[in-house]
């Protein structure tokens, strides 16, 4: 099943011409990892698919129906499917981790148990902190702890292991890859670290110069002749 | 869900230090402490000291609470991005804003009780029930007033740093120009200018004729009005922009 289509998508910041047209799909259950260098604007685009920003041209379709034309009333429905862990993700800053994960229960109407989540991901220590006094990996936990409260169909990852220590990222991946298997939920993520796309992700969407340079399965590429997916996006992207 | 946003937009509330003084400490306290001082004079009016400044701390309580905690607040969300992740999810814009505004009120309303009670316990005020429906009406339609302008003013912020700044800035400007500290008509002619262009002052001048009864129809409570209706109608014009331009 088609959860994401997106046709030529075009989004500028003033003259800064950002996506010049990408074209991406994403199917049910499929893990995708999109790279590409600092500022290639892979956070622009996992917003727009978030529905947080507004986009100039194209297509942008999730679970078949066309961003730019729907209500506000619309775009809230459609957002019950969706979840995110943010670059970096915020919260109120004076509210503990448990008030967090009732108060996000709330808005989602979730029926899940907070002490199962609590459980699930080791957060019983931390729960009385205020999410601010995190460090940062157990704020990216508590995010995607937050993020899973809704059981979205599809959850998009801004480098959500960016800065965590190796137990942490072993972690995060595991819970990560068991969402997946479990409700079959679609993945999208960014990361600078190759190592992780080819263990992990299925698919890879390589951004550069603000196009799709690259879209294809991880298996692929690395039967092409490259040694691993850190060898390719060397070879593809220049400094 | 709006129960749920509520209780934990108070218990946020109660959290903030930075809010708490500049809206349920600072007015009370000075509310006592000038009384120790002025506690004898008569004011305009023929009106003494707890009949004239009950009803200016007030004012003062909803004043702070309005502008910090309702509309510094929502900068802060805005810019640090709490917003963002907040709009990730189905809940809506309305729900949010309502209970913002409910708490508001909730504040506030706390705050006049406070004042008039230790009004009550250290200056002996009494408790008129006519008066007091009418005088509490205003203070509903005075804080429905400053929600409004105090939206229309934030809603121009883009950073956390200037808005905080502005608001200490303002809060103080509005204590010496609102007739909260010494009274207008004896500050230098400076002070007196800047109090004819702030609404909160006319607000002011306003909700102590109320208070005591001797509110009537005459040229400086029109003006008095006629400028908060400005403002507010000023205010929403900007809200209305800038909701245009977010888009
Ligand atoms: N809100 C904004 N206003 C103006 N320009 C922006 C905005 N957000 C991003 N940009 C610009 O758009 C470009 C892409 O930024 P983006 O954050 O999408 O990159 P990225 O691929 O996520 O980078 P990184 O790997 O560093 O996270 C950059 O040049 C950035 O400066
Ligand atoms: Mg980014």
């Amino acid at each position: 099943m088609e959860i994401v289509r997106v046709n030529n998508l075009k989004k500028a910041y003033g003259d800064n011409k950002v996506l010049r047209g990408i074209d991406f799909k994403a199917n049910a259950g499929e893990v995708i990892g999109v790279i590409g260098k600092n500022g290639a604007g892979k956070s622009t685009f996992l917003e727009i698919l978030m529905t947080l920003k507004p986009y100039d041209s194209g297509n942008v379709l999730l679970f078949g129906k066309e961003l730019n034309g729907l209500s506000t009333n619309q775009l809230e429905h459609i957002r019950k499917d969706i979840s995110a862990v943010l670059q970096p993700t915020q919260f109120y800053k004076t509210l503990k981790v448990v008030e967090l994960l009732k108060l996000f229960k709330a808005y989602y109407k979730s029926p899940v148990d907070i002490e199962q989540i609590i459980t699930d991901f080791k957060l019983q220590p931390h729960r009385k902190k205020y999410f601010d006094k995190l460090s940062g990996g157990w704020k990216q936990i508590v995010s995607l702890a937050i993020a899973f409260l809704s059981e979205p169909k599809m959850l998009i990852l801004d480098e959500p292991t960016t800065g965590l220590d190796p137990h942490m990222r072993n972690m995060l991946w595991l819970y990560i890859t068991d969402y997946n298997k479990r409700t079959g939920g679609t993945v999208i993520l960014t990361t600078h670290n190759m190592d992780e796309v080819e263990l992990y992700c299925d698919k890879v969407m390589l951004l550069n110069d603000g196009i799709n340079e690259m879209f294809d399965t991880t298996e692929w590429i690395l039967s092409t002749g490259y040694k691993s997916i850190n060898d390719f996006y060397l070879s593809k992207v220049s400094i | 869900m709006l129960a749920t946003q509520l209780k934990y937009d108070l218990l946020m509330f109660t959290r903030e230090i930075f809010y708490m003084v500049f809206t349920i400490i600072i007015p009370p306290v000075t509310y006592l402490f000038m009384g120790q001082l002025f506690g004898d004079a008569m004011y305009a009016g023929n009106l003494s000291y707890a009949e004239t400044y009950t009803p200016s701390f007030i004012l003062l309580i909803t004043f702070g609470v309005v502008f910090f905690a309702f509309g510094f607040d929502q900068v802060m969300n805005r810019t640090t991005g709490v917003e963002k992740r907040i709009n990730l999810t189905p809940v809506s814009k309305r729900t949010l804003l309502v209970s913002n505004i409910i708490r508001s009120i909730i504040i506030t309303s706390f705050g006049y009780f406070l004042i008039f009670f230790i009004g009550m316990i250290a200056y002996d005020l009494s408790f008129q029930p006519a008066n007091f429906i009418i005088a509490f009406m205003t203070f509903m339609l005075f804080n429905a007033a400053l929600l409004i302008i105090s939206s229309a003013i934030y809603s121009l912020f883009t950073s956390m740093n200037g808005a905080l700044v502005f608001s200490i800035v303002i809060f103080q400007v509005v204590m010496f120009t609102g007739g909260f500290t010494m009274p207008i008509d004896m500050m230098p002619k400076f002070v007196q200018v800047i109090a004819d262009f702030n609404p909160v002052y006319h607000m002011n001048q306003l909700f102590i004729a109320v208070w005591n009864g001797q509110f009537q129809v005459d040229n400086s409570s029109l003006l008095s009005s006629g400028f908060i209706i400005g403002c507010v109608v000023a205010s929403l014009g900007v809200l209305r922009l800038v909701n245009k331009v977010r888009k």
